[in-house]
């Protein structure tokens, strides 16, 4: 059992890669890339934003028209066709 | 249970720039501040783009709590005010005395 653990340790040293048979780790790590910026990461953020701002402008309007009409329709209801 | 109840809707929107959503903004952008400094990078030059999306999204949420906030103190007064209506006997305005009567006479010694 030693000697066939040992053979695939030096197995692994040898092809460099983390071996998939004793290992059971899903992580792979790799190097970032700190020259460029990450334009996906950047776009995604930005995309993001927009699109918050977007809903926000939206529901704020929809909220304001909602209460004037219901604000109309109170009064309408109160005071009736005069 | 309702984040929002349909009945909010007939309450004044707070404006968009309000005291909620420009807290929460701010502590998204020293999230952002912060993530910047644990991974070592310049603390307000990098990551603008982190720094903009974390307080869009503080003013965001910031905008929905103001809303059910104001609606639950609304609804906590509608149901104070009906409670001293129904119940006049017990919120009765105390007369008011006057000046003359809460004092005694006044027996100058001289």
């Amino acid at each position: 059992m030693a000697a066939a653990l040992r053979a695939a340790k030096r197995l692994r040293l040898v092809v460099g890669v983390p071996g998939l048979d004793f290992t059971r780790s899903a992580f792979v790590a790799k190097k970032n890339i700190y020259d460029q910026p990450n334009w996906f990461g950047v776009g995604l953020a930005f995309s993001t934003t927009a699109a918050l701002w977007a809903l926000l402008f939206k529901q704020h309007n929809e909220d304001v028209m909602e209460y004037e009409r219901r604000k109309a329709e109170r009064e309408h209801k109160c005071t009736g066709c005069s | 249970m309702v984040f929002l109840p349909d009945e909010s809707r007939s309450l004044p929107p707070p404006p968009l720039v309000n005291k909620c959503s420009v807290w929460l903004g701010l502590t998204g952008w020293l999230a952002a501040l912060l993530d910047n400094g644990f991974n070592r990078r310049p603390v307000i030059r990098a990551g603008v783009h982190r720094q903009i999306l974390f307080t869009t999204v503080g003013w965001f949420v910031g905008y929905y709590l103001l809303k059910r906030t104001e609606y639950i103190y609304a609804k906590l007064d509608r149901e104070l005010f009906e409670y001293v209506r129904h119940h006049p006997e017990d919120f009765k305005i105390a007369e008011k005395k006057r000046i003359g009567e809460i004092f005694e006479e006044f027996h100058p010694v001289r």
